[in-house]
């Protein structure tokens, strides 16, 4: 398979120029300017060898493309020669800072350009074995030299007759209680020494057991005082082994090996051997290495004696009862009791030294990348680190997050809003990508951006509610939006960054109060109030329109409560309401006042008479055993004007009018009713009729009514 | 007519060219297909309509190419077109414009004629 080259360069004649260059070696891809470059970026990403980069190209030009190639990486796996007329000397140096390999100006030698490409695919691709080839002999070199030490080490526990184990539960044990002081900065003078050395050093504290005998070595019993005082001396003969090395005598390693065998057997209280140093004068690496020692033969067996547990040995050692320590280095041992024991399970099923591979590769990348850092680069770098942040604490709130960009068109999402989503984590011209297309219509997206482009950059958030699909179901979301705007006068709108709440079942739970907070509960109408205020909106809308209110209520009602009881009553005013909804028409509003009185509002055209008619004549009826007929009272806007407690007013009146004249009718409002009493006691406030709670039923608001019936009845 | 001598007529520098592309062949393809490079209308279109930003990257494109085909006069004009407009409108422009203008058809009748002799 040939490799990829991508041409991004406006010009079509440049273009196949160079194609017309490489195509016979390598496959081509073109690009007609960066935002498509980006795209072909992100789809092939390292499997291109090569950008070769134009600077001047619309919607997005080489520089942009080169901060986004740096933004993602790309940038340090696939090389980029820019080719460009504009070879003023702050363009070269820029778009070297941004990373490329090689700038090449315009007018351009064919040979040179194909040599060019060559020789950077070939060094790049050079350059990453190397890295790799780097690593490889570094782990190996680190590998063997630990091996060497720990096989001498090992050398002397063999004749030991110990478990090939201790060497390495010493290196671990050391490493362990270096680590822990050092991290908690327990010794703050400890902070320089350099743990793997010391580590390493460990596994040679014994070596001076080389030239004890046998005899003495592996004896079972307890040994006489001069055999232990021949044993003692495995210290001093370590330290002289290693003082008496023919090279190597200043190598730091030395020393600390030094340090460790002669003084691993000292005690805190000068009361060790070989040399009695008290307290701290005991370099902290022997003594470190000598808790180890008495932790190790501890929970070991050996010809004497049988293992002891963990706890019991760390119990035995805290109490003083195999030597003295220096109580710091103690605690730390409590400390880390825990870890201890699970570190030397674990590892002893791996003894090998833990070396890190991957480790190994970053110093030998670093190594390559060790350059003085230019001022774009460490721009780039704190940009890197801002990004880092950002996308962290985006990745930890659950939410998504995005960013848009006017010029070119394109929206960034953070992994796991993306995710979310179903949506690639860069979208190019947004607006026509299907997957964007396919969450909300595009009337939806202009809505927003309408909203966001007359923000002001003093004001620049927008809140926007919106349903969008997700996984095939519709969810309400909420997207809280900044617009950016640049710092030019006057400012431009340059994007957009903000988050996608989903705020659906909040939302479902709030439409279900807000049902219940305008809707009567026993009949499912509108209740008074809502009804109020949607009449006053449909009136302000249509100030010239011809409207009529109409409030009606049912005629001996009390009679229905009073014969067959309330349960009856309700019965027959949940009928009422199913009769009234299929009587109005669908632009009408119906609500139920209180106790039996309705209320519909209605436009008109010329006549309302035929339709008020109508459906006076449809909730006439009977239900059961209870007659219904109704007393009804109109009021238009036409006489009364578009004020709503006023035209609510004279329809009282007019009802008022109908129940003195017998009920059973409807009448318009006019003049003469001017000071009828109403029948709902008070035009608005419902809480009035408190006052009069003792003649109040149970249908709410019958008192007044009652008032007219008897009045009605004189 | 040869490739050298349209080169004459269109006063560019057909020793360069031959001596950065190498063969005739590919220079005399490109030369032909710089007849059908949309970039001089869009640089007429972007001034009519006083957009100067697409205008630099029109006369831009046209000077690159130019550049690579060593089409020496055009080359010239165009470059001075694309320096005056890199900062917006300019009252040299109209002037510049011209120079293009005439430089651009001297080119392109040379090239016809190549296109219908060879």
């Amino acid at each position: 398979m040939k490799q990829k080259i991508l041409i991004a360069d406006d010009s079509e004649m440049n273009r196949s120029i160079l194609a017309d260059m490489l195509g016979d070696e390598y496959e081509i891809l073109e690009a007609e300017d960066g935002v498509e470059a980006v795209g072909i970026l992100q789809k092939y990403e390292t499997s291109i060898s090569l950008l070769l980069l134009d600077i001047v190209m619309p919607n997005m030009d080489g520089f942009e493309v080169l901060i986004m190639m740096n933004k993602h990486k790309w940038i340090d796996e696939i090389p980029v020669i820019m080719i460009s007329s504009e070879s003023a000397p702050a363009h070269v140096e820029r778009a070297y800072g941004l990373g490329i390999a090689d700038f090449i100006s315009r007018p351009f030698d064919a040979l040179i350009v194909h040599r060019r490409v060559v020789n950077t695919i070939l060094l790049y691709a050079k350059q990453k074995k190397l890295v790799g080839l780097v690593a490889d002999q570094m782990y190996q070199k680190e590998r063997q030299a630990s091996m060497m030490v720990d096989i001498l080490g090992h050398i002397v526990e063999f004749r030991n007759g110990e478990s090939g184990r201790h060497v390495f539960h010493i290196r671990k044990l050391t490493e362990l209680l270096l680590e822990y002081m050092i991290h908690h900065n327990i010794r703050p003078d400890l902070a320089d020494l350099d743990v793997s050395l010391i580590c390493t050093a460990s596994a040679l504290h014994d070596i001076g057991k080389i030239v004890i005998p046998d005899e003495v070595l592996n004896k079972p019993g307890r040994l006489t005082d001069e055999e232990f005082t021949i044993m003692k001396n495995h210290t001093l003969v370590g330290a002289k082994m290693l003082n008496e090395l023919p090279f190597y005598q200043d190598e730091p390693l030395i020393r600390a090996a030094y340090e460790i065998c002669r003084w691993h057997h000292e005690r805190y209280d000068g009361r060790g051997y070989p040399d009695g140093l008290k307290g701290d004068e005991i370099p902290i690496s022997a003594q470190i290495v000598a808790l180890a020692d008495v932790y190790d033969a501890l929970t070991s067996e050996r010809v004497y004696k049988k293992a002891y547990s963990h706890e019991k040995s760390i119990q035995m050692i805290v109490n003083g009862e195999c030597g003295q320590f220096n109580p710091v280095l103690l605690d730390c041992l409590v400390d880390i009791a825990d870890t201890l024991e699970k570190e030397m399970h674990d590892n002893d099923e791996n003894t090998e030294p833990h070396i890190n591979k991957d480790e190994m590769r970053n110093v030998a990348e670093e190594m390559f990348n060790r350059e003085e850092l230019t001022a774009s680069e460490r721009t780039l770098q704190l940009l890197e680190l801002e990004r880092m942040k950002y996308s962290f604490f985006a990745d930890m709130s659950e939410e998504v997050q995005f960013e848009y960009t006017v010029s070119p068109p394109m929206v960034m999402l953070f992994a796991l809003g993306a995710k979310k989503l179903g949506l690639n984590e860069i979208i190019l011209d947004p607006l026509k990508d299907e997957t964007v297309l396919a969450m909300s219509g595009p009337e939806g997206y202009k809505a927003l951006s309408d909203a966001l482009r007359s923000t002001t950059p003093e004001q620049p958030i927008v809140k926007h509610d919106q349903e969008i699909w997700i996984d095939g179901e519709k969810r309400w979301m909420r997207i809280i939006a900044r617009a950016m705007w640049s710092q030019e006068e006057p400012p431009r709108y340059t994007g957009t960054i903000g988050k996608v709440i989903d705020i659906h079942d909040d939302r479902v739970k709030l439409d279900t109060l807000r049902q219940m907070a305008s809707h009567d509960a026993l009949t499912g109408l509108f209740n008074r109030r809502y009804a109020e205020s949607r009449i006053k909106e449909r009136m302000e809308a249509r100030p010239d329109g011809r409207f009529a209110l109409v409030i009606f209520d049912l005629d001996h009602f009390k009679d229905a409560n009073d014969n067959y009881g309330h349960i009856f009553g309700d019965q027959v005013l949940s009928f009422m309401a199913e009769k009234l909804r299929l009587c109005i028409r669908g632009g009408d509003i119906a609500a139920r006042v209180g106790g039996d009185e309705f209320l519909i509002f209605l436009e008109y055209k010329l006549d309302v008479e035929t339709v008020i008619q109508r459906i006076f004549d449809s909730l006439i009826g009977q239900y059961e055993d209870f007659r219904i007929s109704v007393s009804m009272g109109i009021a238009k806007t036409q006489e009364i004007g578009t004020e709503y407690e006023e035209l609510f007013h004279a329809a009282d009146q007019a009802l008022y009018t109908v129940k003195r004249s017998g009920r059973g009718r409807y009448c318009f409002y006019d003049e003469s009713m001017r000071d009828m009493l109403s029948v709902i006691s008070s035009i608005d406030n419902d809480d009035d009729e408190e006052t009069d709670s003792d003649k109040e039923t149970d249908n709410n608001g019958k008192a007044a009514e009652d008032e007219a019936d008897k009045e009605g009845e004189q | 007519m040869t490739l050298k001598e349209c080169y004459a007529a269109l006063e560019g520098d057909y020793d360069s060219v031959i001596g950065r592309l190498r063969t005739e062949r590919m220079v005399q393809k490109f030369v032909l297909k710089f007849l059908n490079d949309k970039s001089f209308d869009l640089l007429v279109t972007s001034l009519d309509e006083k957009n100067y930003e697409e205008a630099f990257r029109a006369a831009h494109t046209i000077k690159g190419v130019c550049q690579n085909l060593s089409f020496t006069k055009l080359y010239e004009s165009s470059n001075n077109l694309t320096e005056v407009l890199r900062s917006d409108y300019s009252p040299e422009v109209e002037g510049l414009f011209e120079q293009v203008k005439a430089d651009y058809q001297q080119t392109v009748d040379a090239i016809q004629v190549l296109q219908a002799t060879s």
